[in-house]
């Protein structure tokens, strides 16, 4: 990249205790099913009463971590608001639904419609800090928060000075149930803290929302690059990778951490063991989904939990590899300065 | 009548999910937009659609609505005056 990108300030909520800025991440215990849910912090603080007995759960979500990225930068109004989320307010979607069967498609509340539309978080965003920039959410399933990345990065190429960047995913109990039929997560009650050696196929389900301001004021944490890939096999998994890293001048050994997607799935999880033996053996890892869980727009957890490792200054260099059930692969490159 | 009203208030509160909101905060004749309890014009929508589910009532003229939500007591007069024709 000719302008160089810094992480300025980031939030997020999620099944950890994050959103209150402390970044201790607990193998949670599970009760009922694989699903791990966010954690809500209270919402009265960010978004006004009148608004807030309207909107879902994921819009409560994704703006409240938006505020909060921007309230963490002092910065108000970012250039732009690119995001990316998987399914948008699914909760929504289901009511919306539900009317349409119930009440034989008359009298329906707009509402839910709404609020259903995937940019409707952007659109609650802009209006609350009145940001008339660049506005654009993609919704690319396991991509969708990579696109928004790899968007904010081209809009701070073109001028932008920050951008304000995120992904955010809910899961339902019907949707769940949905993905459980065509395999998506474990069949057994499997923990966190097994679901690495669970030797099954699925994963644990998660959700979250995660947002980043990018910009072009020097920061701790430089955004060196992203590089997407679309269903490669192992060899283009390999290839990628070192094309990538001489891209942007790293060495292997250079990358001192290592934060990798990888969920326990025996159908996938191969694809991890090609970036691990790349690395050095004395490159620290942490599988950040086993505080987050799987969902579409989780590999912003990662870039947030690489973000925070870098911040506590135990690494220098961070490699992020996630893919979504082996077809959107993401590598990710941060430094800290 | 007073049936009619405080069941309308307790479906407004649950339509529109004013929280901390209880029937007896709601005064007969106060006005539903802007002062009273400030809904807006989603709103307006949505108890247009709760007279739809709950009452079978359809308010085709826009400008009918206008006066038909202006409180809970018009609401509750119009509903009457539909059921008894």
């Amino acid at each position: 990249m000719e302008i160089k990108c810094y992480i300025q300030a980031s939030a997020a909520i999620s099944p950890q205790q994050s959103f209150e800025g402390s970044y201790e991440p607990q193998l949670l215990p599970l009760e009922a099913r694989n699903l791990l849910r966010a954690q809500e912090p209270g919402y009265a603080g960010f978004i006004p009463p009148n608004s807030l007995r309207r909107m879902s759960r994921l819009l409560k979500m994704g703006l409240t971590t938006a505020l909060q990225c921007l309230r963490n930068a002092n910065a108000p109004v970012p250039g732009a608001i690119i995001t990316g989320t998987g399914r948008g307010s699914l909760q929504d979607t289901e009511k919306f639904l539900h009317d349409i069967r119930t009440y034989e498609e008359t009298a329906l509340n707009p509402t839910p419609f709404i609020q259903s539309t995937y940019n409707s978080v952007n659109g609650l965003i802009a209006l609350q800090q009145q940001c008339t920039d660049y506005n654009n959410t993609f919704v690319h399933r396991g991509f969708s928060f990579e696109h928004a990345l790899l968007d904010s990065l081209l809009q701070i190429q073109e001028g932008a000075e920050s951008v304000l960047t995120g992904g955010f995913d809910e899961m339902t109990l019907e949707h769940f149930f949905i993905k459980s039929r065509i395999g998506y997560w474990k069949s057994a009650l499997t923990q966190p803290a097994e679901m690495l050696v669970s030797g099954t196929p699925g994963a644990i389900a998660g959700e979250g929302a995660t947002f980043f301001l990018i910009g072009t004021a020097p920061g701790a944490v430089e955004l060196m690059g992203m590089q997407m890939s679309y269903k490669p096999d192992a060899a283009g998994v390999s290839e990628t990778l070192a094309q990538f890293l001489a891209q942007h001048g790293v060495k292997e050994e250079e990358i001192d951490l290592l934060v990798s997607g990888r969920n326990g799935d025996v159908r996938f999880d191969h694809f991890y063991d090609i970036a691990e033996k790349a690395l050095t053996p004395a490159t620290a890892k942490i599988h950040f989904k086993q505080f987050c869980g799987e969902y579409d727009t989780a590999g912003a957890f990662g870039m947030w939990t690489a973000t925070q490792e870098l911040l506590s200054g135990r690494h220098k260099t961070a490699l992020i590899y996630n893919h979504f059930y082996g077809e959107q692969h993401t590598f990710i490159l941060l430094q800290r300065h | 009548m007073e049936a009619l009203k405080l069941k309308l208030k307790q479906e407004i509160i649950e339509a529109l999910n004013l929280q901390d909101t209880k029937p007896e905060d709601i005064d007969d004749n106060a006005p539903l937009f802007g002062e009273g309890l400030g809904l807006d014009s989603i709103d307006s929508l949505e108890l247009m659609v709760l007279l739809e589910r709950n009452y079978k009532i359809k308010v085709e003229d826009p400008r009918e609505g206008r006066k038909i939500l202006q409180s809970v007591q018009s609401m509750a007069e119009f509903i009457m005056s539909k059921q008894a024709a």
